[in-house]
């Protein structure tokens, strides 16, 4: 089975991913991977090896809380939900992300000035 | 703060977040394995390939625990477990390193807080930088003086100073208000007899003026303090005490406020009491009782009362004075002293015209403190020479680390090779370094604390009342540990360093074989550098030791013209008990009597001062002549007798002088050579200049041989005139000290004469009992004292040195194993090899010397005003100490060069 293409996430970038996906509601690690693999239409594969350390930095500090809980397949999983100081870092994170990729976006596509 | 309260929870539930953290990556790869067999893989497939994808589970696990935030303490931990290891391995170099640290830090912390207390700390009063001590100096002495004629403060030989005034030059001085806000004055009054109650005591007391405290700005713990008015003639005789007598004697301050109190049996009312840290003028001297000056007039005898207001020859205050805002000890001195000079002209004064006394002004902020001047410079030269105690140990610590850190090259190489972190393995070393020198550092505190004690005890030898209070100095004992402990860190980290340098390759293929002081490389050039200083170092301080041991030798074998062994000395103060005049005298007589008839006896007497424990002088004139400084002594009969001076002419002092109408005296034989030109002096007469002797004559009934009337043994011998004690030359009815010649130890007596003394008057208690030997040993205290230390520095820096050159060849020895196994093989005796170690040893102690000796040469003119009779380049201790530092570099080297000889050239060979 051929792999699809890839791109590397940008150091950083996964807490702000991790964030992103806990959002709607609370979730396991596994289904936290899955769910940024689908979302990113298969473009981002997420490493287990930093999948876990990253979810354990996040609690440590503090953004998100972690509780054992069964999955709907009547398994125990260990479940991720964004706290409120996770919610405040979320939104600065991703104001941040944002401002910085039009940035990038606007440089590499100078529309108005290559046009003349 | 929330965060650390959630590590703190985690860390107790570690166990449990291990399990947790297990479970949940299990759980991710059931669900990855399951994901893929919906997708069509066999369940072992599945497995294997969720297993793949998750990669090294260790490691993700490890590094999720990193997450957690507990590594870099669990890391501590482990590194702190790893260096008690590694020192209790190494129990003799972790033993060298922190006796190496314990000396350094110790002893300069505890010889520092000593100089600190008695040079550096001014009175506890208010603004001590504008007090000042007023002094004088004149070419030759000529007016007796009641003070311990404290002329620390002139340069040695250049005439004679001190700093009191007559009472109506200090009310000269009082009157000038222009550049003194106050002129106040204080002058100890002795030992007294204090009771409250129905217990008595002996009590320091002291006079002082009635602005006293008021000048010093010295606020009352209770009650008030002596004013003004309190002193005069006439006025309620009040008392202030000490704090510490408060406690001791009335449980609490407020207790002892106006209590009444009987000194020297006239009734007094303690008024108040000064603060805790409040211990005089003079912090040596520091009374327990202070009283108005005018007291004088109830506790001191007739003839010193009557004249020491009056009479301007009595000089008596010691003077102090506190600065206006914004004069200067210089403007003070230029306006003060033609004013003195001035007033001195107009006043009857009995001194030379073109010798009148010239002021001098000094700082008075850390008050007049004989112990400060005595000590001072002698201090200097120990902190010199505990500072070089210092660097010898920062040496050995800095020299045994870098032995280590060679040693460990290989382990530390190997560590790096498979992949240590090189920060890590820096905070390891570190740890290890630190480890050492908080074990040093603490032991230090200890060896300072108990250095104090020491010191404290070492410096008051037999003073009863000895009253320095030094504390340890935490800001010495910072600086001090902080420099070593900065050593011991720097050193400690060579070996990181030392990696980090270069690749490792060549650190990892160095077998046992090469290296040592690995010979050229840096490592070891810097070792044998320190070698070398450490040697060098150590001659220094024996030289230093090896000069005051003679000069101790040579004091102690001066012919002082008396006989110093068996006798007893004390003190007694019949006054004390109430008697009066002619009362004094014939109790003082009966007892000397009694003293005369205790088997063991074999002669007594009395005298007013010790000989070498003081001097008293006064203008004495020769049948009319203008009257010179000499020295008198009143002494009782049978004085020359008992203390065993010969007698040159004519008779000595008997009984019957004492009572006699005709006042017969003696002199010695330099007064008939210097002030009678060598004529027979028998039948002539001598008179004093004292005022309250003024018209007293003697006739000269007999010659004795010289001996010694002085400060201490060195004092040169001064003409003496020996004259009745009945005589009563100074005006002041005073103590006298007894002297008893026994036939065996002289303390064995101490019971019988305390007893006799109580059936002779159970008011009267006995002081200052001790032989004359010990009064003469206390008078070479400072040499002693030098002596001693400097003794006890040169054997701890010849260890100090020692244990770095043992330290270090046994580190060089164990590292050349393989090459000495091979010359071995090769054929090389036992004792080339011996040779070969001890070759090394020998080179560095040559080297050392060659530099020490000039050094010492050079430092040995520094103490050559504390030597006597010594040359500061004495051939013989140069010759004792350069010895004494080869034979035990040789010893330090010797055990090294054993263990060389020992190896067993075939396991040596295997090893490799």
């Amino acid at each position: 089975m051929p792999d699809p293409p890839r791109v590397e996430l940008l150091q950083g970038t996964l807490d702000l991913l991790i964030l992103r996906t806990l959002l709607p509601g609370p979730s396991h690690g596994h289904a936290i991977a899955k769910h940024i693999q689908r979302t990113s239409e298969e473009l981002l594969q997420v490493e287990t090896g930093s999948l876990y350390p990253a979810l354990h930095r996040l609690e440590a500090k503090g953004w998100i809380s972690a509780s054992w809980q069964l999955s709907d397949k009547g398994k125990r999983a260990r479940y991720y939900r964004l706290t409120a100081s996770g919610r405040k870092q979320l939104a600065k994170e991703q104001s941040r992300w944002q401002t910085l990729s039009r940035a990038i976006g606007l440089v590499l596509n100078p529309t108005g000035q290559e046009g003349q | 703060m929330k965060a650390l309260f959630r590590k703190l929870a985690w860390l107790t539930h570690r166990r449990d977040k291990e399990a947790e953290l297990r479970a949940e990556l299990e759980f991710h790869l059931g669900e990855e394995s399951e994901e893929r067999m919906s997708e069509g893989w066999s369940p072992a497939e599945a497995r294997l390939e969720a297993r793949r994808e998750l990669g090294n589970m260790t490691r993700v696990a490890e590094e999720t625990r990193a997450a957690w935030g507990w590594t870099l303490a669990e890391q501590f931990a482990q590194d702190l477990r790893y260096a008690l290891r590694n020192m209790a391995s190494n129990k003799t170099f972790s033993a060298l390193a922190i006796l190496s640290l314990t000396l350094g830090i110790g002893a300069n912390t505890a010889i520092f807080s000593f100089m600190d207390s008695i040079l550096l700390r001014s009175l506890p009063v208010d603004h001590p930088e504008r007090l000042v001590i007023l002094s004088f100096w004149t070419k030759e002495n000529e007016v007796h003086g009641m003070n311990m004629h404290d002329d620390s403060f002139l340069p040695a030989k250049t005439g004679y100073g001190d700093s009191v005034f007559s009472y109506p030059a200090f009310a000269m001085i009082q009157s000038n208000n222009r550049i003194f806000s106050d002129v106040f004055g204080y002058q100890g009054a002795g030992d007294l007899h204090f009771a409250a109650g129905d217990r008595a005591e002996i009590a320091r007391t002291e006079y002082v003026t009635g602005n006293y405290f008021q000048a010093l700005g010295v606020p009352p713990a209770a009650g008030r303090l002596i004013v003004h008015d309190d002193d005069r003639a006439g006025a309620g005789p009040v008392a202030v005490i000490s704090y510490a007598l408060s406690q001791r004697r009335f449980g609490s301050v407020e207790n002892a406020t106006g209590k009444s109190v009987h000194i020297n049996q006239h009734p007094f009312t303690v008024i108040g009491v000064t603060p805790p840290h409040f211990f005089g003028a003079d912090p040596a001297m520091a009374p327990d009782v202070y009283i108005p000056i005018h007291s004088i007039l109830t506790l001191a005898g007739e003839g010193f009362a009557r004249q020491s207001f009056t009479d301007a020859n009595t000089e008596w205050i010691v003077t102090m004075a506190r600065l206006r805002p914004g004069v200067s000890r210089a403007q003070a001195q230029d306006v003060l002293a033609p004013q003195l000079a001035q007033w001195m002209r107009t006043v009857n004064i009995a001194r030379n015209r073109a010798d009148l006394p010239r002021l001098i002004i000094r700082d008075g902020g850390a008050g007049l403190n004989g112990v400060r001047y005595q000590y001072s410079r002698p201090l200097l030269i120990l902190l010199v020479l505990v500072g070089l105690i210092l660097i010898l140990a920062c040496a050995n610590i800095a020299n045994l680390l870098l032995a280590r850190a060679t040693a460990r090259r290989r382990e530390i190489a190997v560590r790096l090779g498979i992949g240590a972190g090189r920060s890590r393995l820096v905070r390891q070393l570190l740890t290890e370094s630190v480890v050492l020198a908080s074990a040093g550092g603490a032991m230090g505190i200890l060896f300072a604390i108990w250095g104090i004690r020491f010191l404290t005890a070492l410096i008051g030898n037999g003073q009863e009342n000895f009253t320095l209070h030094a504390d340890l100095n935490w800001h010495v004992l910072a600086a001090t540990a902080g420099l070593a402990i900065a050593t011991g860190l720097l050193f400690g980290l060579t070996p990181a360093l030392q990696a980090t340098r270069g690749d490792l390759l060549p650190a990892l293929k160095e077998s046992r074989t090469s290296g040592g002081l690995a010979r050229g490389s840096g490592t070891g050039k810097l070792s044998r550098g320190l070698l070398v200083l450490q040697m060098a170092l150590s001659l220094v301080i024996l030289v230093a030791a090896g000069l005051f041991v003679r000069t101790l030798n040579k004091l102690e074998s001066i012919q002082l013209g008396f006989n110093r062994e068996n006798v007893l000395t004390f003190s007694l103060n019949a006054t004390q008990a109430g008697y009066r005049d002619a009362e004094v005298f014939d109790f003082y007589g009966k007892l000397r009597d009694r003293f005369a008839g205790v088997p063991g006896v074999r002669g007594a007497s009395l005298s007013d001062i010790r000989l070498v424990g003081g001097r008293m002088f006064t203008g004495v004139s020769v049948s009319g002549d203008e009257p010179r400084a000499s020295l008198v002594v009143s002494v009782g009969p049978d004085f020359l007798s008992t203390m065993q001076i010969p007698l040159r002419l004519g008779r000595e002092l008997e009984q019957l002088d004492m009572t006699h109408s005709h006042i017969s005296a003696m002199v010695n034989q330099e007064f008939v050579k210097r002030r009678m030109g060598g004529q027979n002096p028998l039948g002539q007469f001598v008179s004093f200049g004292s005022a309250a002797c003024a018209k007293c004559s003697a006739e000269i009934v007999g010659v004795s041989g010289n001996a010694m009337v002085g400060r201490d043994v060195t004092d040169e011998f001064r003409p003496v005139v020996y004259v009745p004690y009945t005589m009563n030359v100074w005006g002041g009815l005073r103590d006298m000290y007894y002297e008893l010649r026994t036939a065996g130890d002289p303390m064995s007596l101490a019971g019988k004469v305390r007893e006799l003394v109580r059936e002779a008057d159970p008011r009267l208690p006995v002081s200052d009992m001790q032989t004359q030997r010990s009064v003469i040993d206390g008078t070479m205290n400072r040499e002693v004292i030098f002596a001693r230390l400097c003794t006890g520095f040169a054997v701890l820096a010849l260890l100090i040195a020692c244990v770095g050159l043992y330290g270090s060849m046994s580190y060089n020895v164990a590292r050349r194993t393989g090459e000495i196994g091979i010359r071995m093989a090769l054929g090389a005796p036992r004792r080339t090899v011996i040779w070969m170690v001890l070759g090394e040893v020998l080179l560095l102690a040559s080297v050392g010397l060659a530099i020490g000796i000039p050094a010492a040469l050079m430092g040995s003119k520094l103490v050559k005003s504390f030597l006597y009779q010594t040359e500061p380049h004495d051939p013989l201790t140069m010759a004792v100490a350069a010895a004494s530092l080869l034979v035990a570099a040789i010893l330090a080297g010797y055990l090294p060069a054993r263990s060389a000889a020992k190896i067993d050239p075939i396991s040596a060979l295997r090893h490799e």
